[in-house]
């Protein structure tokens, strides 16, 4: 990939292809505009899938979900950058801090576009879905398929994020265990700090009977596995 | 208890094939690839060697004057521990912000005091040929390497400790952390003796006490990352009671 050549035309489709080659040679050199322009494209595709999310509740809560959705992405590249650079050597692949931290923006930046591509799908869904905040049972059934569809959207835009980068690690390490190994440690990292920064970063669809707000009052009560740890007490052992 | 001999053997023995977290070089003898040969200069090429380049960790303590890089091995041990002993201690904050450092770095060095002698005599019986220095070098690599590791999680660390009031959560995850790490702190010290005519049989034994040693350590020391009106225990505990216990009130 030459540095000239940066236009959202010419690189993500090679990113989405998953053209190994491609990302070898962005892996292996070092292009700040590569930086700024993975960057770009997270805040653009998470910020109008969060808007479509935040749209739901409010305008206003569609804005502040726009601008915390691409918020975490980065944060959580951030936050575990230093521990998988650590791990990829200790695994079998040999990257340093700006290489891996560069492996996993690239991941992130497609999973980004998929979102990005999917939001005005979302969007239409949920402007034909009933106001969350009339709260009518009827509307359950319609509120569980938009959250089933946002679930869908992710879990697909996370899916092939990852194929793809388990793709150039495969090339990056010569080696399947290696680079099964790295995506792994990596995953599991960024799932642990991801959702916890979701739970700290909460609303994002925004609840009828609260307020719209960019934090709740309380964003560090709590973590998000005792959250999962109390539903699944509450529904087993009630 | 010393070698007679202070200077390392002039070809290193063989190490079996498939040890070692780089598999390329893993069958390679120390000191056969260029990269293992290179010097390690201060505490920051050190840490660079021991998570891309064991080997050359590995080479140099084989070397006259391992002594910088085992200096340089301990000072990392010990600056990463009380980074992220801060980090725990931001749990509790007060009095932990300093008691909490400064009992992690010193209960892994106090661990690894205690069972250096253990592992030195468990390699001996085995009839590998390390030396003291090489042993204490190989135990320093592996306090490096864990505490470097540790450092990767305190952001984790941190986000968790701002965000909850369990203390058997944060504790389960501080243990979680510490059981990858030194996971891959005895995966260089498992390389490391394979590079030595083999693994001492006791190896695996050893690794055990250690362990053993390292968990006690950390109920001897208690508290930790949660507060008490004392600095130390005033109550002798086997560290499993002490988890129960923190279960049960959890």
């Amino acid at each position: 990939m030459r540095a000239t050549g940066l236009s959202f035309s010419a690189e993500v489709p090679g990113l989405l292809r998953g053209s190994v080659v491609e990302g070898r040679a962005a892996i292996e050199s070092f292009d700040a505009r590569r930086w700024w322009f993975y960057v770009a494209i997270i805040l653009g595709g998470a910020g109008l899938f969060g808007a479509a999310v935040g749209s739901w509740r409010d305008p206003l809560q569609a804005l502040y979900t726009a601008l915390k959705l691409p918020l975490i992405i980065l944060l959580t590249s951030l936050g575990n950058g230093l521990l998988n650079a650590m791990l990829a050597p200790l695994l079998g692949i040999n990257l340093n801090l700006r290489q891996s931290l560069l492996a996993v923006l690239m991941s992130f930046t497609i999973a980004a576009v998929i979102l990005g591509a999917f939001s005005p799908l979302l969007y239409f869904l949920i402007w034909n879905t009933p106001a969350l905040a009339t709260g009518a049972s009827t509307n359950t059934g319609a509120h569980s398929l938009v959250l089933l569809c946002e679930t869908a959207i992710i879990a697909f835009a996370g899916i092939a994020a990852n194929v793809r980068l388990l793709q150039l690690l495969h090339e990056l390490a010569g080696s399947a265990s290696a680079a099964r190994k790295v995506l792994f440690a990596w995953l599991a990292g960024n799932l642990l700090l991801g959702s916890q920064l979701a739970w700290i970063m909460r609303p994002f669809v925004g609840s009828p009977g609260l307020p719209v707000q960019f934090l709740r009052a309380n964003p560090f009560e709590g973590s998000f596995y005792e959250a999962i740890f109390r539903a699944f007490k509450h529904l087993f052992f009630p | 208890m010393y070698d007679s001999n202070p200077t390392p053997p002039p070809v290193p023995p063989t190490l079996p094939p498939g040890q070692g977290p780089n598999s390329s070089s893993g069958s390679r003898p120390l000191g056969d690839d260029p990269n293992d040969r290179e010097t390690i200069n201060g505490p920051i090429a050190a840490i660079e060697s021991i998570l891309r380049h064991p080997r050359r960790v590995l080479y140099q303590l084989r070397q006259p004057g391992a002594g910088h890089v085992i200096v340089a091995l301990f000072l990392i041990a010990i600056v990463c521990s009380l980074i992220y002993g801060f980090v725990v201690g931001t749990f509790s904050m007060g009095t932990q912000l300093w008691a909490a450092p400064v009992k992690i770095a010193a209960g892994l060095v106090v661990s690894a005091v205690i069972c250096l002698p253990s592992l030195y005599i468990f390699s001996c019986l085995s009839g590998t040929q390390a030396r003291l220095i090489e042993v204490i070098g190989m135990i320093a690599g592996l306090l490096a390497l864990m505490t470097v590791l540790l450092i990767g999680f305190a952001p984790v660390a941190w986000v968790f400790s701002q965000s909850t009031e369990s203390l058997a959560a944060m504790g389960a995850l501080h243990l979680t952390f510490w059981c990858i790490a030194t996971y891959f702190g005895i995966r260089f010290l498992s390389e490391g003796f394979a590079h030595l005519s083999g693994k001492p049989a006791g190896l695996r034994v050893w690794v055990t006490i250690f362990l053993l040693v390292m968990v006690q350590m950390s109920t001897a020391l208690r508290p930790i990352v949660g507060k008490a009106d004392t600095l130390l225990p005033v109550e002798k505990k086997f560290f499993l009671k002490h988890w129960f216990e923190q279960l049960d009130k959890a």
